[in-house]
């Protein structure tokens, strides 16, 4: 029989600040999403103060205040960083690992000759407040449904202890029990749009999905409901996916920090996120055979004048260039781009991806297309990037100022990836 | 993964790349081959050596930190050095430390001694700093080196 485990970090973004911070100790603290617009993740003083999930940071001014709340824009790369840390961690108390998100990991424990997985998990739980200071909750279970709950059991001790919660060790009446005291709208997959209609139906507790009649909630749902029926009762459907792979389109688009109303503003951005996806694109030694920008107003604001559009243009010959891809992209800006809007927000799409070790070349092959072939320029800006942080050499077509970009005001040092930014110790 | 069906089923030893297979180097050996004498260097060949290997013991658990004041002369740490942090390390009595005491991020030696508690500086012109109840103290991490670089 299997047995998984879910590893998840405790307030992980707010707990990544707090690590490096020591004026934080004990303060709420809030971090932002892009363009600082909402709360994204809390720290437990802030989640004790009521601060929800995904509220509007102005709208919270008067308890920021109050609270002597902390607000940071979202460190991606601290977060990151971190986040491998815990997955270097993770694989070696199992080589077979599966990374869910950013925070959360399953591993598969059966077959490690290990008896008491309760215990296996303090060490895990251990090992990585040693470490990284950071504190994870572990759930284990026979199915993957089952150890996420088995996690939300750790995390709000509701079972196990010293967040460490393991569903196979408990008795059947006791575990039924359990059950039955959990929202359905808990398990995995089911969530706030599947809740109300289950409640509808007389099945508001974990315990009354489980069982449930599965043939029932197919046919008025779905194959995957009646899945997540089956992992309840203890029946494994859902397996590692533990080989990640490559991308076939690499997406970056981003809102921007203000309204763009020229067609240079938008020129700059493109070209920028432009030199972000080519770079994602060469990281996983890929070509792309297509690229597509789409711009946008802002649709939330449907009293002003609204405008969309996106275009997809197949490339000649495949490339990972920066140059080419930029000449593409702008190309396709100037025929989507239409004077008298106030642009909210724009992204670039690579498509058609390939391995570079397959490249094709054209026969017919215009200069805009051959100037891609020869890979050394781009393997020195990446270098260059890598070395002295990203956008130390780019196209001039990015822009200098660039207004448009990210709003992201209380950003905090990049403690781990950034030599001038790491942080200061006082010896005095 | 399933196993790539090869189009000669019978065959022998046929090697078709897989579309997308991971990018393996081969292990050519570095030194070349002439036609004449082999190199005599070939057998002895060592990796070159790297200085992460030499201040980094497990580089999961390690942090830098950069050096401000003078309070840690005695133990050759300097302003503008950058100390090699693991966490890893469960600090005791005489370590090295990064500490966080009131909101601070201090460097100082840790006395753990006769159930008294203190961090200790390297300077005579700064007294160890007692921890009394009541005082906040996170030993976060146990100094294992440091480095700079000197301009040229």
């Amino acid at each position: 029989m299997p047995v998984f485990a879910l590893v998840d970090a405790n307030n992980f973004y707010a707990s990544c600040e707090k690590l490096f911070n020591p004026k934080l100790k004990d303060r709420p603290v809030v971090v932002l999403s892009n363009n600082d617009g909402c709360v994204v993740a809390r720290s437990a003083e802030a989640k004790a103060l009521g601060i929800a999930m995904g509220v509007p940071w102005f709208k919270i001014q008067d308890e920021a205040r109050r609270h002597r709340i902390v607000a940071f824009s979202s460190n991606y790369a601290l977060y990151a960083d971190m986040s491998n840390r815990v997955v270097d961690i993770l694989s070696s108390f199992s080589p077979n690992i599966e990374v869910y998100s950013i925070d959360e990991s399953f591993l598969e424990l059966s077959g490690l000759n290990q008896q008491d997985h309760a215990a296996y998990g303090t060490e895990i739980r251990q090992r990585v407040a040693d470490w990284l200071g950071l504190a994870v909750c572990v759930g284990i279970g026979p199915t993957k449904t089952l150890a996420k709950l088995a996690n939300h059991c750790a995390k709000k001790a509701l079972a196990g202890q010293d967040g460490v919660c393991d569903l196979n060790s408990l008795a059947p009446e006791t575990l039924t029990n359990l059950l039955s005291r959990i929202e359905v709208g808990v398990v995995w997959g089911i969530g706030r749009k599947l809740a109300p209609r289950l409640n509808g139906m007389g099945i508001h507790t974990v315990r009354q999905l489980r069982d449930a009649d599965a043939e029932t909630l197919r046919a008025r749902f779905s194959v995957v409901l009646e899945r997540t029926v089956r992992e309840l009762r203890g029946i494994s459907c859902l397996d590692m996916e533990t080989v990640v792979p490559d991308r076939q389109q690499i997406m970056f688009s981003r809102s921007f920090g203000q309204l763009i109303t020229n067609r240079q503003g938008l020129e700059e951005a493109v070209a920028s996120y432009i030199a972000r996806a080519a770079e994602k694109l060469r990281r996983q030694e890929s070509l792309a055979g297509a690229v597509q920008v789409f711009v946008r107003t802002n649709v939330f604001k449907p009293e002003v004048p609204q405008y969309q559009r996106s275009m997809t243009v197949p490339l000649p010959e495949a490339t990972a260039d920066t140059r080419v891809l930029t000449i593409w992209a702008l190309r396709i800006l100037r025929r989507i781009y239409r004077p008298g809007y106030a642009y909210h927000k724009a992204g670039v799409m690579l498509l058609e991806l390939v391995p570079a070790a397959h490249q094709q070349f054209s026969l017919l092959a215009p200069d805009a297309v051959t100037t891609g072939r020869n890979p050394t320029l781009m393997t020195t800006l990446d270098a260059i990037n890598g070395r002295y942080g990203r956008g130390t050499l780019r196209l001039a077509a990015e822009g200098i100022a660039k207004p448009w970009q990210m709003r992201r005001e209380r950003m905090s040092p990049r403690y781990t990836t950034a030599w001038e930014q790491i942080p200061n110790v006082r010896a005095g | 993964m399933p196993e790539p069906r090869s189009p000669f089923p019978n065959g022998p030893g046929v090697f078709v790349p897989l579309l997308g297979a991971p990018h393996l180097p081969l292990p050519v050996d570095p030194v070349r081959v002439s036609a004449g004498f082999p190199s005599p260097a070939a057998d002895y060949e060592d990796q070159r050596l790297d200085i992460n290997d030499y201040l980094v013991r497990n580089p999961v658990s390690t942090f830098f930190f950069a050096v401000e004041g003078d309070s840690m002369e005695g133990a050759e740490i300097f302003a503008g050095d950058i100390l090699v942090v693991d966490k890893s390390i469960r600090p005791r009595h005489g370590h090295i430390v990064v500490a966080f005491v009131d909101g601070e991020r201090l460097v100082k030696r840790l006395y753990n001694r006769a159930g008294r508690t203190a961090l200790v500086a390297e300077n005579p012109g700064y007294p160890a700093l007692e921890i009394r109840e009541g005082m906040e103290l996170v030993v976060w991490g146990v100094v294992t080196g440091k480095f700079k670089r000197l301009t040229t």
